[in-house]
């Protein structure tokens, strides 16, 4: 297994799946991410770990290209995401959160339409199409309009539309959130089968069971900073990922004396 | 503590009021600004030009009171009125959208009464640069009913002021809330298109009122009319001081009874469609897609009458679009509008002037005035895409990860949104041929409408580009955000007057050339407008590489 995960910057961001350097980010007087760092090993299956707030969005949409970093940069298979995006775009599957689709398209036009726009053959696009709607189970939603699915079902099309073009990096943020857990278990054997043909998986979570069970790397942010990195047993310890994530992140527990009118 | 299980929680629960909603509208307001410089400047500027334009209508209005002439004041309070009431119902449908900054939906978890909740939404609606404005200018017609009438006409007055400025706003609430509801359903859309012609057609008579106003100068036959509008809705609160000022303060009780009445009205109408539109949230209707099931995806992404495309890139971006005119409410709605105005104004603005007042014309429609009536139909055509990339939102996103490179992403828009606005073009030009029996014209009508319709699209892709904005996530159409939605539509309008200028050079030659120009100006015309999008589409599309990520920021509606 692949042990280059790198904490320093010292390595340059011509290697790997994914490489971030110094990625900050400022929303009017917040900062949002003060200074990210993070090598993504090729092969690997990296999870994202942060509570509510803490960036994870925020930095995989500078990592991706949807979101100009205030200062830093982001790099794919070696391709820099922000002065070559045509090359780095070309590798890269993302999965956004909290961004609509096409949803006024059925399932199966949504699929055309990302194929076509990453400029496959139609014949390619048609057959890998019927494929993904039939495997995540989607074929029966027949002319229903994206709109009118449920928050599972626009999950499973959005990662239809990420894997469509069979990229070499995907990147996912929250992908399990909504899910149903027969939808979940499908997804994640989509997944487990994609990063052992080689490609690589980062996704962002704040649900600990998944991350345990899937990733070969953790990285955990909060308050804009990566605060752990490393292969999950690294991260981990010898104690339970739970554990140290609510001591990296620090929280309070109710002593039951409050909201007693409950 | 003990807590009853079934009963309310009771324990300091106060009964909400008017207030609260008012003090959440300004407060959302000032949220929605804070931070940024550029909302607050266009924030001000709205307000500069809602002053400016109010102080001026004031002066207008108090004009007549200080000539000291009654009749003068009774024409002006009564089509003035009536022009204002109109303004309040149709300008939010066909330009300006209304202010949302209190989403109805917004409120359909907490414990109000409807009448509550008609009550504060409306004193929210009241608060906003538009309805002050309204006010201000209004406020003339009681400087007049003073100097006139005295302080009993003025009081009237004041009374019939704020009671005509409710009235504004109540019916400018209830149509486009009426309108919202009516196009998310499929059954009734065509009806609600119908619906809009018969409004467009209402600027008709008035249209002729006003024309032959200035032509005949028969005050005493218009002084009838002003009578008769007088006791309509439309102008009765604007006109009960110069009934006191004329003697007939009996009238001031009906007209005032005749406001409310109105306003009850639309209020309860409005309250209905309030309702509608608080569940259209949770589940907003099943649109479905219609072709059958064993069709490839990328054949179904096609619509028909897109067939010519090449199934790759360019030709699944217009494809895209051509389907999101019409499946998506928003664009929908603006499609409807426009068809509806594009024939309906050039008709009553060529025929208004020519024959229709006791079939007697005024003075002849000239070549020059269509074309002149051609050219703002067509600027309005494009400027209906000022913010195509805020009608997709954040699903934007897509192309931004895809990468499309910003000229064959604009000149996709381009062609989807011509797929239905060029065949319209082509119809209204006949139409108006037709109907001033000048088959002749057509070639320059049409030379005239793509010439302005090409240049229009140039400017506005620039506008599109530079001055996108995030529209709110509600199922209303006609939904603005925050105050500063009037001053983003002033951006429009810029953008109107801007490709209008452009596109003059259309009207000089049909005033200049004569006779050849009605050969020539359909080929000039087209080649003008599609060399104009191009040349648009080949600037601003380098512009679009270089700012998608920042576009995408700002039609991203902040949760």
């Amino acid at each position: 297994m692949a042990l280059a995960a790198t904490v320093s910057g010292v390595i340059s961001g011509e290697q790997g799946a994914l490489a971030l350097r110094g990625l900050v980010k400022r929303f009017d007087t917040k900062v949002a991410v003060s200074g990210v760092d993070l090598d993504v090993p090729i092969g690997s299956f990296y999870g994202l770990l942060g509570p509510n707030g803490a960036g994870k969005t925020t930095t995989l949409s500078m990592a991706v290209g949807l979101l100009r970093p205030d200062a830093g940069g982001a790099w794919v298979l070696g391709h820099d995401v922000w002065s070559n995006p045509v090359q780095a775009k070309h590798l890269l599957g993302v999965l956004p959160d909290g961004v609509r689709l096409f949803d006024r398209l059925n399932g199966a036009e949504l699929l055309a339409y990302h194929g076509l726009l990453r400029g496959m053959d139609p014949a390619v696009v048609d057959q890998r199409a019927r494929e993904l709607l039939d495997v995540l189970a989607l074929g029966d939603a027949g002319r229903t309009l994206v709109v009118d699915y449920s928050a599972g079902m626009k999950k499973k099309i959005g990662l239809a539309c990420a894997l469509l073009h069979a990229p070499r990096l995907l990147v996912l943020d929250e992908p399990f959130e909504a899910v149903d857990p027969v939808s979940a278990a499908l997804i994640r054997d989509i997944l487990q089968r994609y990063v052992s043909g080689g490609g690589t998986v980062v996704f962002s979570s704040h649900v600990m069971e998944v991350v345990e069970r899937l990733c070969s790397h953790v990285a955990i942010l909060a308050d804009g900073t990566i605060k752990r990195v490393g292969t999950i047993d690294e991260v981990r310890g010898g104690r339970s990922l739970e554990d140290v994530f609510v001591e990296v992140v620090g929280g309070r527990t109710a002593t039951g004396d409050e909201l007693a009118w409950l | 503590m003990a807590v009853s299980v079934t009963g309310p929680a009771s324990v300091g629960v106060r009964p909400v009021s008017a207030r609260h909603f008012a003090r959440l509208k300004l407060r959302v307001m000032r949220n929605n600004m804070r931070g940024q410089g550029w909302r607050i400047a266009l924030f001000v500027t709205g307000i500069v030009f809602g002053l400016w334009f109010a102080a001026a209508a004031f002066f207008l209005l108090a004009a007549p009171g200080l000539a000291d002439d009654v009749e003068i004041a009774g024409l002006t309070a009564a089509f003035a009125g009536a022009l204002l009431v109109l303004g309040w119902l149709l300008l939010p449908l066909v330009f300006f959208g209304v202010d949302e900054t209190l989403d109805p939906a917004r409120f359909a978890l907490l414990p109000l009464r409807p009448r509550t909740l008609v009550t504060g939404m409306f004193v929210a609606a009241l608060i906003g640069v538009p309805a002050v404005a309204t006010f201000i200018a209004t406020a003339g017609m009681v400087v007049s009913a003073a100097l006139l009438g005295g302080w009993a006409a003025a009081l009237a007055q004041a009374v019939g002021i704020a009671g005509g400025l409710l009235l504004c706003v109540a019916a400018s609430r209830a149509v486009t809330s009426a309108f919202a509801t009516l196009l998310r359903s499929r059954r009734v859309r065509d009806l609600a298109t119908v619906l809009l012609a018969v409004l467009a057609a209402l600027l008709g008579p008035l249209q002729i009122g006003v024309m032959s106003a200035v032509h005949n100068a028969d005050w005493h036959g218009l002084a009838g009319v002003a009578r008769a509008i007088g006791w309509t809705p439309l102008a009765a609160p604007y006109t009960v001081g110069i009934d006191v000022a004329e003697g007939r303060a009996w009238a001031v009780p009906v007209k005032l009874a005749i406001t409310a009445l109105t306003i009850a009205a639309l209020l309860w109408w409005w309250s209905r469609s309030l309702e509608s539109a608080m569940v259209g949230a949770a589940s907003k209707g099943r649109v479905r897609a219609e072709h059958d099931l064993t069709a490839k995806p990328v054949a179904q992404l096609f619509p028909r009458g897109t067939r010519w495309l090449r199934h790759d890139r360019y030709g699944a971006l217009v494809a895209r679009e051509a389907r999101y005119w019409w499946r998506d409410t928003r664009r929908r709605a603006t499609l409807i509008t426009f068809a509806v105005v594009g024939v309906f104004v050039p008709v009553m603005v060529n025929v208004g002037t020519t024959g229709l007042i006791e079939g007697q014309s005024q003075f002849d429609a000239s070549p020059t005035l269509v074309s002149l009536s051609m050219l703002f139909v067509g600027v309005l055509a494009a400027v209906s895409l000022a913010n195509q990339f805020g009608f997709d939102g954040s699903a934007y996103a897509a192309n931004v990860i895809a990468g499309v490179p910003g000229r064959l992403e604009l000149r996709a828009r381009l062609v989807a949104y011509s797929i239905y606005i060029v065949p319209l073009l082509v119809v209204i030009s006949i139409v108006l041929g037709l109907f001033l029996r000048e088959p002749a014209w057509i070639g320059v009508m049409a030379g005239t409408l793509f010439a302005a319709y090409g240049s229009g699209l140039a400017i506005t892709l620039f506008v599109s580009v530079l001055g996108a904005y995030a529209l709110p996530e509600t199922s209303n159409p006609f939904a603005m955000n925050s105050g500063a939605g009037m001053a983003r539509s002033l951006l429009s309008l810029l953008a109107m007057i801007g490709a209008a200028a452009v596109s003059v050079p259309m009207v000089i030659a049909t005033a200049l050339l004569g006779g050849v120009w009605l050969w020539l100006a359909l080929p000039v015309g087209l080649a003008y407008g599609l060399g104009a999008a191009m040349f648009g589409a080949y600037l601003a599309g380098d512009l679009l590489d270089r700012r998608m990520p920042e576009l995408l920021q700002t039609v991203t509606p902040r949760r």
